[in-house]
């Protein structure tokens, strides 16, 4: 909410430092978002056109005798076609500086200016706002006044933000009551003494029926002997810097009324109100009505409508319609200053998708006891414009009033840490406005005032002695933190891994766990089917974000695709998947790396090997188990590339470069190459437990392997380790030939077997026999032949 | 001369020359395996002792034991002739130590994981534990028990992606507080950093999907000062002993007494009227926090004229922004190679 200083002043005295005011506002919980100085003008005094005639020399110019309460009046020669004689005007003497320019004595087509006539523009206000040509000020202001000050532009204008529950302080009176009592200072409110009086002519009484319980209260006043023009200036300047634009004098009084006293107004036109009998009640399922901003709109009962006994008039809290509007024709008027249900102005509002300055309000449920202060100062500047009040007429109730709150005094301790004396405390209530009586030694009983109704429990008393005390003068204590039994197991874990993964060089991205279609429409253009088991969002901002993602594997293929580079990454992160309409959620792991493209066979690819061996190494670290692999299927990977990774025989992921057809289909120009692991999968850490080196020399052979090219690795090594027992540690394949010398369909393995006896140093005949067995039972089982 | 003396003078020539034309320490080993070895010369002669007759052997054991001295004695002497020639040639080499160097396997912590850590690495020193939550909650653990029923306006504040008419993706890391304080009886001490999502529009300060770091600690006794003293530490471990914190009072439905909490900018250290970091206000925003409210105790069947206790939830890309002095909070979503290396 923009809040000129120079308006609160009317209510409160302020530090003349706009800053400091905004510290404090900030203190009390509203911060200024901004402060926005207004120039600096000087030499603008209040004057009045005298005379005014054709200047002498040229057609377009007109001299004018102004007087300012001088000596005598100034001769100013203007180029404004908007003067007349008898106009009250700003006048920049000769010295004045505004913000464009400096006025000096000069010579117009041979007469002699003494100053220069000011539009809004000159005064830094904005120019589209005010009439052409030289702004005009009120006759009742004095000449030879400073200008500036007369129009309060000389201070600057604070934007407040006021938090939901403050509704009261939606208002320059709302803000200036809080300074008040913050600086301890008088708050200057003026009479809410309604001036109307008198009886309407027959049949002219407003009256209101309220048929909903979300209407509280509703003020009725009629005015007659309107005639809509331009507001005062003082009122269209001090608008304009709330950043409200004038518009006539009925909409500037109801704008006015509802930024000063925070109750929002409605006036209609007092001849379009059948039977000047307004009635509260939820519209009619698609009941029609077009609102003030001219759209037609239909309506649920979940509207709450002001209807006269023909049609709906308006949105209640919300806005008006077009069929009441006042306009230039419009010489009577009704006015309406109600209370409703916030919820169901908010309600409404979002339904409708229409929010205003007045739902704004209401919907936060503004103090029932309002209604009746928004009429009277409404009547009261209408008056002051020459309209006729007539009685105001409250229907409704006055709403419960606050309820009264016990508070222990200790509980201002036990909550703040803090020993306010009770004195203090009243005092601090006091100031806002509470009654506060002592129920017991050490409890009080307070009342909150009527336009605070957020204050409820004794809690809310505490924070309000707080602000008023200033949360700076609470005492930071370092807590002693009571044992209890809460593990941090989880999080540890994702530590841990994160740690391990940044030790095999791998960066930790994080990338949208919202996505698009695109992981599916890429999918499909490679020409894979995916899985639809994505958990869908009802209400995407865009369609980048209809969909959780079911894989961290898609984010880390499109960073790669962008970086475009060789780069080594990891995420760690949550995935969604729908089965059945059973949603589940588990943290998943995924790392890999995009990499140059080696010169290789067919049947060799380092690049797996490489993420192989960091997927063996994190795992050993994460879980201090060691995993296995056996080749396997999955979509998006490369059917000839890809393994299942299993611990204790547990499945827990996959591993293999990305199918190249998705690579191509997020345009990765390097392979990439994944590994992607389901968090939940994965065992406790097993703690390891040492075991003394043997106490014999271990020896070890060479073998090379002829067999059929789907014989593994891993079934030679386990074929090895089962035919030899505890006598062999290790076998080990540890190269691959293919190629003319072994013929087409075989190809040549090259093992390292390690042998070793606990009991004793072995022997090359223990080795040798040991070698002739494993030899024979690689023959037997796939053919092996040995080559020499 | 025996016959044995003439053969062990011969060995001796040729073990000489050898041992002169040895070109280095490896080569001389060559050398004293070739003689002096297990199965070396010396053995062969040593060997042939047996067949002489039995007055003679001693003799001739003692010239071969004199003539392995003397081997030995030339072949140390050797020895340490080429050691300090091996050394003469390694000592010689010399780099450019100001070289670029080979840089090391580049793996690191996001920057946002490193903030986390480092926080909860200073509350898990004051005795908290750690929780993590599911990022799909219930609009129950969300908002009714957090003291904000359906059409309160507070509701508006967080601006939530729905998954279905009572599920949604958590806006804050709040609904973490629930889930601990269904489980546990007081004391609780967690924090919970974690994912959120709220329909926010992306620019330089504001993310769809972001991290807070929730705070919560109950217990008897506990006060509005414990959570100053908290928070103030965790300010200065984050980002530096000269930081400041400043407390302004503030709503949120579950915390009464709320406050927003700020801490010194640390770019400009609060001194700079154009800094591009705090925009000139010299405070960084961190987030909300507060006493918890009676209502959201008595919700998870604490007894809050018994209990009292505080809560707080930061924006890790908030804090990760000040701290690392990011110019946009975009570059934490996706970080390219080159952020994530001047972050490690």
């Amino acid at each position: 909410m923009r809040v000129p200083v120079s308006w609160l002043r009317e209510f409160v005295d302020l530090p003349n430092d706009a800053a400091a005011i905004a510290d404090r506002l900030a203190m009390l919980g509203f911060p200024v978002a901004s402060i926005e100085n207004r120039p600096s003008i000087t030499g603008v005094v209040v004057g009045r056109i005298v005379e005014l005639e054709k200047h002498p020399n040229a057609d377009r110019l007109l001299v004018a005798r102004v007087d300012v309460a001088g000596e005598r009046p100034l001769t100013v020669a203007t180029a404004a076609t908007n003067v007349a004689t008898g106009q009250t005007i700003a006048l920049a003497t000769i010295g004045a500086r505004l913000p464009a320019l400096t006025i000096e004595p000069r010579k117009m087509r041979g007469v002699a200016s003494e100053g220069m006539m000011i539009s809004a523009e000159e005064l830094a206000l904005p120019a589209e706002w005010f009439e052409d040509g030289i702004m005009q000020l009120d006759s009742t202001v004095e000449l030879g006044e400073n200008a500036i000050d007369v129009l309060g532009l000389e201070t600057a204008v604070l934007d407040v933000e006021i938090t939901s529950n403050r509704v009261d302080a939606m208002s320059v009176i709302g803000l200036a009551r809080e300074l008040a009592a913050s600086y301890g200072v008088p708050l200057r409110l003026p009479s809410f003494s309604n001036p109307g009086t008198g009886a309407e002519p027959p049949g002219a009484r407003p009256r209101v029926s309220i048929e909903s319980a979300d209407c509280v209260r509703f003020v009725a006043q009629r005015f007659g002997g309107i005639r809509v023009g331009a507001a005062p200036t003082w009122m269209r300047v001090r608008l304009a810097l709330a950043g409200q634009r004038p518009i006539n004098d009925i909409v500037d009084v109801s704008n006015y009324v509802m930024l000063e006293t925070g109750q929002p107004l409605h006036f209609y036109d007092a001849d379009r109100v059948s039977g000047a009998h307004f009635i509260v009640r939820d519209a009619r399922n698609g009941e029609k009505i077009v609102t003030l901003d001219g759209v037609e709109r239909i309506l649920s009962e979940q509207a709450l409508v002001i209807a006269d006994e023909e049609h709906a008039l308006g949105l209640a809290g919300l806005m008006g319609g077009m069929s009441s509007e006042v306009t230039d024709a419009t010489t009577a008027m009704i006015l309406e200053a109600a209370n409703f249900n916030g919820a169901r102005v908010r309600r409404m509002s979002s339904q409708l998708g229409l929010r205003t300055e007045a739902s704004a309000r209401h919907e936060k449920t503004l103090a029932p006891a309002l209604a009746e202060i928004g009429a009277a100062r409404a009547a009261q500047l209408l008056v002051a414009f020459g309209a006729t009040a007539y009685e105001a007429r409250a229907f409704g109730t006055q709403g419960a009033p606050p309820a009264p709150i016990t508070l222990p005094v200790r509980e201002v301790e036990r909550l703040l840490g803090l020993d306010i004396p009770q004195a203090r405390i009243i005092e601090h209530l006091e100031a806002l406005g509470c009654s506060v009586l002592p129920e017991k030694a050490d409890r009080l009983l307070v009342t909150p005032p009527l336009w605070r109704r957020d204050l409820l429990i004794a809690a809310d008393l505490v924070e309000e002695i707080a602000r008023m005390e200033g949360y700076d003068k609470i005492v930071p204590v370092v807590p002693s933190v009571a044992a209890h039994d809460v593990s941090s197991a989880q999080y540890d874990l994702e530590g841990r891994i994160a740690r391990a993964l940044a030790a095999l060089g791998y960066r930790e991205i994080i990338t949208h766990s919202l996505r698009g279609a695109q992981p599916f429409e890429r999918a499909a253009r490679a020409g894979l089917a995916p899985d639809r088991d994505e958990v869908e969002v009802l209400n995407p901002l865009s369609e980048e974000q209809r969909f959780l993602r079911d894989s961290l594997v898609p984010g880390l293929i499109e960073y790669m695709a962008t970086v475009n580079a060789p780069v080594r990454v990891f995420e760690i992160g949550h995935v969604f998947a729908q089965r059945d309409g059973r949603i589940t959620e588990r943290p998943a792991l995924a790392f890999g790396f995009a990499a140059e493209r080696l010169d290789e066979p067919a049947w060799r690819d380092a690049h797996f090997l490489e993420l192989k061996g960091d997927c063996e190494a994190f795992l050993r670290d994460v879980t201090g188990r060691r995993d296995a692999v056996s080749a396997g299927a999955r979509a998006s990977f490369h059917p000839g590339k890809t393994a299942l990774v299993s611990i204790d025989g547990r499945e827990i992921g996959v591993i293999g470069r990305i199918d190249p057809r998705l690579e191509r289909a997020y345009d990765a120009k390097l392979p990439v190459y994944v590994c992607s692991l389901d968090l939940e999968a994965l065992p406790a850490y097993r703690l390891p437990h040492y075991r003394p080196p043997a106490k014999f020399p271990s020896t070890y052979r060479d073998l090379a392997l002829i067999v059929d090219l789907d014989v593994t690795a891993q079934q030679i090594e386990g074929t090895i380790a089962g035919a030899l027992g505890p006598i062999c540690t290790g076998a080990r394949v540890f190269d691959e030939y293919r190629g003319r010398q072994v013929g087409a369909d075989r190809k040549s393995l090259a093992v390292r077997i390690t042998l070793q006896r606990t009991d004793t140093t072995i022997t090359d005949d223990d080795a040798d026999a040991a070698i002739d067995r494993a030899i024979e039972v690689l023959r037997e089982a796939f053919g092996a032949e040995i080559r020499a | 001369m025996s016959e044995l003396a003439t053969q062990l003078e011969e060995l001796r020539r040729r073990f000489g020359n050898a041992v002169a034309g040895a070109p280095d320490e490896a080569g001389l080993e060559q050398v004293r395996i070739a003689y002096l070895g297990r199965n070396g010369e010396v053995t062969q002669v040593r060997r042939t002792i047996g067949r002489l007759p039995a007055h003679e052997r001693p003799a001739a054991g003692k010239s071969i034991n004199d003539a392995v001295g003397a081997m030995e004695a030339e072949l140390q002497t050797a020895q340490a002739r080429l050691e300090s020639l091996t050394f003469q040639s390694e000592l010689a080499e010399s780099i450019d130590v100001t070289f670029p160097a080979i840089p090391a396997g580049a793996g690191s912590l996001n920057p946002v994981r490193r903030v986390i850590d480092d926080a909860c690495t200073y509350f898990r020193r004051h005795g908290f534990a750690v929780v993590v939550g599911d990022e799909i909650e219930s609009d129950y653990n969300n908002f009714d028990a957090l003291n904000i029923p359906s059409d309160h306006p507070a509701r508006e504040g967080f601006d939530s992606f729905w998954i279905t008419a009572t599920l949604l993706l958590r806006p804050h890391t709040s609904p973490v507080q629930i889930r601990t304080m269904q489980q546990h009886r007081p004391p609780i001490a967690i924090v919970a950093p974690g994912k959120c999502f709220r329909r926010d529009a992306v620019d330089a300060r504001h993310l769809f999907q972001f991290h807070q770091i929730e705070g919560l600690l109950v217990a008897q006794g506990i006060h509005f000062g414990h959570l100053k003293g908290m928070l103030a530490e965790m300010c200065r471990e984050l980002f530096g002993a000269q930081q400041s914190v400043r407390f302004r009072p503030s709503y949120f439905p579950f915390t009464e007494p709320s406050a927003e909490v700020d801490t010194t900018c640390p770019k400009c250290g609060g001194e700079g009227a154009s800094c591009s970091m705090c925009g000139g206000s010299g405070w960084i925003e961190l987030g909300g926090a507060g006493m918890v409210h009676p209502s959201v105790l008595r919700e998870v069947g604490y007894d809050p004229d018994i209990y009292s206790g505080w809560a707080f939830g930061f924006g890790v890309e908030r804090l990760a922004l000040a701290r690392y002095e990011v110019d946009d909070i975009r570059r934490f979503i996706n970080g390219d190679p080159n952020f994530l290396e001047q972050l490690a």
